[in-house]
């Protein structure tokens, strides 16, 4: 393997490390958009979700677990909650990726619509047990389903930015690596 | 063939416990900083703001673009009303110049009022001028990050203002960054009044856009479009500052109010230090025990 290999294949490797950092900074940016600067896409989830069924040997658990971390620790949330999400969707996702990998795209956006409303849920009653307050779910469902929206494009994108063709459900070379 | 298989089969699940093992350790993990965070420790405390100070200048950079995209559509909106907005300016100002008359014939009574009464004028109010370069970017905390930190004097406690009126409240101070609580947090409380009654109540957050006035005097109805201002009491702000206006009255009695501040032009804020010590005042230093020193 020459330089040029090396750093090609290492650049692979933290592709989706680099990516899911971005996307968490593009998601604390204001949008200073009315109404929609509260419920923007959950752009992190979604790579998450897609990492974790296509690239999981490049996303562990335990960096799915530091970005969620990061999340809470940016926007000022209870500490965790995030990172628990992360974990477990990311840990979902790679134990069912038999039955969401080469599929058509429609069968993979269906499970991010499955995976995603418990992602959510959850997220909403961990922060709700933790601030031991009863919090409005609706702004949660809103922005469940703007990212809903998005994902077909998000997929698209964060795939071809990973010099991946799998916005389609199509099987990528190391799909099936599995990561602990 | 058979032991080969075996061999394979024994490792395959061996490293699948593993991979559950470390799962179950990593969720345990987490389970644990929430109970961490939720104890509220200075560690907790500090991890956040040396984030925020390593993040805030990327977040500075990554923000200019989003503003840039909206200066312009904001030019664009206010070349098609150029002409409207240029003669309700005019009024305005000839409107405001007899306020002004008014204001100087004020404080000039005022001034003379206060000799006469030997008054002692408060402390007067320093502002730092910072600009908003995150958002919580989530349903459940309505809270801001600012380019302003303790190196510019910001303090934790001191009230964020726009020209419209109060935004929230520094909870979070880094080196050079701070966190602001929205006055549309759940988490957020603040005394309040009437302007027009004078009746107290408290303003509370519930992360809408338009928080609830709760816990006004029995009987006491306000009006949709009373003004309402921060009362003083439990001394986080000072009184008068205003902070919206009464919006909304359901049939069960709830008061909605809607913010004076525009959320979509938050792009600077002024953190405003009134040197009012707040709700919870420092602690006074304890004296390290002296050495030798009998009980």
């Amino acid at each position: 393997m020459n330089a040029f290999q090396r750093i090609d294949h290492l650049g692979r490797a933290a592709g989706p490390a680099a990516i899911l950092l971005l996307l968490i900074l593009l998601n604390a940016v204001p949008l200073r958009v009315p109404y929609l600067s509260t419920a923007t896409p959950l752009l992190p989830l979604m790579a998450v979700f897609h990492f974790g069924l296509f690239r999981p040997i490049h996303l562990p658990n335990w960096l799915a677990l530091a970005f969620g971390l990061l999340i809470d620790v940016i926007s000022g949330g209870p500490l965790g909650v995030n990172g628990l999400v992360f974990l477990c969707v990311r840990y979902f996702v790679e134990a069912n990726q038999r039955f969401l990998a080469d599929k058509p795209f429609l069968f993979v956006w269906f499970g991010y619509a499955l995976v995603s409303a418990g992602a959510v849920a959850a997220t909403w009653a961990l922060s709700a047990l933790l601030m031991w307050r009863g919090i409005d779910p609706r702004p949660a469902v809103f922005q469940y389903l703007m990212s809903l929206a998005f994902y077909p494009m998000a997929s698209w994108i964060i795939g071809r930015s990973h010099n991946g063709a799998v916005a389609r459900g199509r099987p990528s070379s190391s799909r099936n690596a599995r990561a602990g | 063939m058979a032991a080969r298989i075996s061999i394979g089969q024994v490792a395959s699940s061996l490293r699948s416990a593993a991979q559950r093992f470390a799962f179950v350790l990593l969720v345990l993990g987490a389970f644990g900083i929430m109970v961490i965070g939720k104890a509220d420790t200075v560690i907790v405390e500090r991890i956040r703001s040396a984030v925020g100070d390593i993040i805030t200048p990327v977040l500075n950079v990554l923000s200019r673009p989003v503003q840039t995209v909206n200066d312009l559509m904001a030019d664009a909106q206010d070349l098609a009303t150029l002409r409207t907005e240029l003669t309700r300016l005019r009024e305005e100002n000839a409107r405001l110049l007899a306020w002004q008359n008014v204001a100087q014939r004020l404080e000039a009574e005022n001034k003379a009022l206060r000799s006469f009464m030997n008054y002692q004028t408060g402390p007067q109010a320093t502002f730092i001028t910072a600009r908003v370069v995150g958002d919580a970017g989530s349903a459940f905390v309505r809270s801001m990050l600012l380019s302003a930190g303790a190196r510019d004097g910001v303090k934790s406690g001191q009230a964020v203002m726009t020209a419209d009126g109060l935004a929230g409240r520094i909870t979070e101070v880094g080196d050079g960054s701070a966190r602001v609580l929205l006055i549309t947090d759940i988490n957020s409380r603040i005394p309040v009044l009437v302007e027009r009654t004078r009746d107290r109540a408290i303003l509370a957050g519930d992360n809408s856009r338009q928080p609830l006035l709760n816990f006004l005097p029995f009987g006491v109805q306000p009006q949709i479009g009373d003004r309402i201002v921060t009362s003083g009491h439990g001394g986080t702000y000072p009184a008068g500052l205003p902070v919206g206006v009464v919006s909304g009255i359901a049939d069960n009695g709830t008061v909605r109010v809607e913010p004076l501040v525009d959320w979509s032009r938050l792009e600077f804020v002024r953190v405003v230090d009134f040197g009012i010590s707040g709700v919870l005042p420092p602690l006074p230093a304890i004296p390290p025990p002296r050495r030798g020193a009998q009980p």
